[in-house]
């Protein structure tokens, strides 16, 4: 039994009257790649930035690698990206991904390893020394990625990482994520697409701030009688409003 | 608290102006822009100030006084004289008519007798008898005080040198003056330590509302937080690279009033540049907290004035604290300016050391101590 590298126990975020992530009950094991899909407002988001400690939590508790949220021993280990695009734009690729490896106090030598081949998996090789605010929509969020990634953390929390993101591209970074998994670390991700879920290991589903299910993709499905993952979640949120 | 992440912050932020050649052309420009419009606007002195004479004097046996005294005046280049005929029945109020219509500045009036109660005065002091002391009238249009001064200080110093010149006459009590410091020195010597100290913290102060207003807006502030860089670092890191900014921009100030208009540094520049960068830190601390509630850069910048205008005003960088009203002077005494003004002036001027301006340096560094501990917290406070 691997150990669980996220854990939370009835998390809830309330702003104001607004419940925005009821009683969130996670175990995610290391090595796999745990997938929050639902809709806009569902919480997804709000439960990640719980989780890295950019909101406090209105109630219950959060683990990460073994520590409690705020993290401060294990922060070195763990990768985040945001759903908007919080990069520098004044800045060039590079620049970028040497920032964010000096955060994490990289050595010169490893941050050049990590940052040629990460260029290569987002496809910014030639790009390296533009400055992002010349970049496209879509190459810019592939910058954001490669800006979590650039420390080779064990846990990473990736908020809507495909978004803008060409079909072929997205694929590329699905198989990334699973040499991620096959090298024992863990990818938490939110997306929108049901399509590409499927790709995950587990998946959750949430709903005004609820999760409804939570399963490998094939007993979602399975349990909903439904062929797609978008017909599970349908299902799902059916038969919670009863 | 790491320095090789705080350098990280340092360069990512001093990157970011790199890029932007036209806020890095601003920085550099707009010190100089305001070194040049000041020095040249404040830096020279009065010239060619229109003032009109009436001459009435019909003089005497020796000639006139009056023509003595003007020749004196029209000798300096202050004032341009323009003269009134005195065919006029009522020359007083011809006078008195160019001052109030604006054509002159003043009018200088010699009465009719002026050389024969000149020369009577005199000789009544030779003899020891008491004297009654005939007057030149000048008639001012005092609306611009400095204008004013000057022109009184160029009639009495010239009526003073014909006494002397013409007439022998010493007076037998004089004003020695000896200069302990700033032999040489002008009023741009005066405020050129000023300019260079509001130049670096309006600068430091708006460049640090804006970065800030615009990390948080851009998300990246928080997505650096997620990571182990620490408030302090961010905080300590932004100091650095607008410190450095500051310094490079006191350098052109201080090369500018060097070659432009002469100002002499007569102490070290390496502690001028000390100064200013503990006033540039303590500036982006200021700027942090100013806009740490700010919702967009709109927001933020409408606290400028709030700091600016007291800075102006009440730090000394134009005229001295003891022309601030006593109600105003304790607020001088928070403004961090205050510090940073004094002891340029006494490092460029007095040429005092890091033992006379200890004291101004350790406020200075104890205010950005406390603005940059309390922009730490706030951050912390976001989480």
């Amino acid at each position: 039994m691997s150990e669980d590298v996220v854990v939370t126990n009835a998390l809830t975020k309330r702003f104001g009257e607004l419940v925005a992530v009821s009683s969130l009950d996670l175990k995610i094991p290391r090595g796999v790649v745990y997938g929050l899909i639902g809709p806009n407002g569902s919480g997804k988001t709000t439960a990640i930035k719980v989780m890295n400690g950019l909101l406090r939590s209105t109630s219950g508790s959060a683990r990460l690698l073994g520590e409690e949220v705020p993290v401060k021993e294990v922060i070195h280990r763990i990768g985040y990206m945001p759903q908007e695009m919080a990069i520098y734009t004044d800045l060039t690729v590079h620049e970028n991904l040497e920032l964010f490896a000096g955060m994490y106090s990289m050595s010169r030598s490893a941050f050049e390893g990590a940052e040629k081949d990460l260029l290569e998996i987002i496809d910014l090789a030639e790009r390296r020394d533009s400055l992002v605010a010349t970049l496209s929509g879509g190459m810019k969020h592939r910058v954001s990625l490669a800006c979590a990634l650039v420390h080779d953390p064990e846990l990473v929390f990736l908020d809507e990482p495909t978004v803008g993101v060409d079909p072929e591209l997205r694929k590329g970074f699905w198989d990334y994520f699973a040499g991620l998994k096959r090298a024992g670390k863990t990818v938490v991700l939110t997306t929108h697409y049901m399509d590409e879920a499927v790709r995950c290991d587990i998946v959750g589903m949430m709903r005004l701030g609820e999760m409804i299910a939570e399963g490998t993709p094939d007993s979602l499905m399975k349990a909903a009688g439904a062929t797609t993952l978008e017909d599970a979640f349908l299902a799902n949120a059916k038969e919670a409003d009863e | 608290m790491n320095g090789h992440r705080m350098l990280a912050v340092a360069r990512k932020t001093l990157r970011s102006l790199r890029h932007d050649r036209r806020t890095a052309g601003f920085l550099i420009l707009m010190p100089l822009f305001m070194i040049a419009i000041f020095g040249y606007t404040f830096g020279g002195d009065l010239k060619d100030v229109e003032v009109a004479v009436m001459n009435l004097d019909i003089g005497g046996s020796n000639g006139s006084v009056a023509d003595t005294i003007i020749a004196e005046i029209s000798s300096g280049d202050t004032l341009r004289l323009i003269f009134l005929s005195d065919d006029h029945p009522d020359p007083l109020s011809a006078a008195e008519g160019v001052v109030r219509d604006a054509d002159a500045w003043a009018a200088v009036v010699f009465g009719q007798n002026f050389t024969a109660e000149v020369e009577e005065g005199i000789a009544a002091m030779r003899q020891g008898l008491p004297v009654a002391s005939c007057h030149v009238m000048v008639l001012m249009d005092g609306s611009n005080p400095n204008i004013a001064q000057a022109v009184m200080a160029e009639v009495t110093t010239a009526v003073q040198r014909v006494l002397v010149t013409e007439y022998g006459l010493y007076p037998p009590m004089v004003v020695l003056q000896e200069m302990v410091y700033g032999e040489e020195a002008e009023f741009i010597d005066f405020f050129a330590p000023g300019v260079m100290g509001l130049a670096a913290m309006m600068v430091t102060l708006m460049l640090s509302i804006i970065s800030f207003v615009h990390e948080r807006t851009n998300g990246t502030l928080d997505r650096l937080l997620t990571t182990p860089v620490t408030e302090g670092e961010i905080v300590g890191g932004y100091a650095l690279a607008f410190g450095l900014v500051a310094l490079i921009q006191s350098t052109v100030i201080l090369l500018a009033a060097v070659i432009l208009f002469r100002v002499e540094i007569v102490g070290s520049p390496l502690l001028l540049l000390l100064t200013i960068f503990l006033l540039g830190i303590g500036s982006q601390g200021l700027g942090f907290i100013l806009s740490s509630n700010a919702k967009n850069e709109f927001q933020a910048v409408q606290f400028m004035p709030l700091i600016l205008f007291p800075s102006i005003l009440l730090a000394g960088v134009f005229w001295p604290l003891e022309a601030v009203p006593e109600l105003l002077r304790p607020v001088s005494s928070f403004i961090p300016l205050t510090y940073a003004v004094d002891a340029c002036r006494s490092i460029m001027i007095r040429g005092w050391g890091l033992g006379e301006v200890w004291p101004q340096l350790l406020i200075l560094a104890g205010i950005a101590a406390v603005l940059l501990t309390l922009s730490a917290y706030s951050l912390k406070k976001r989480r």
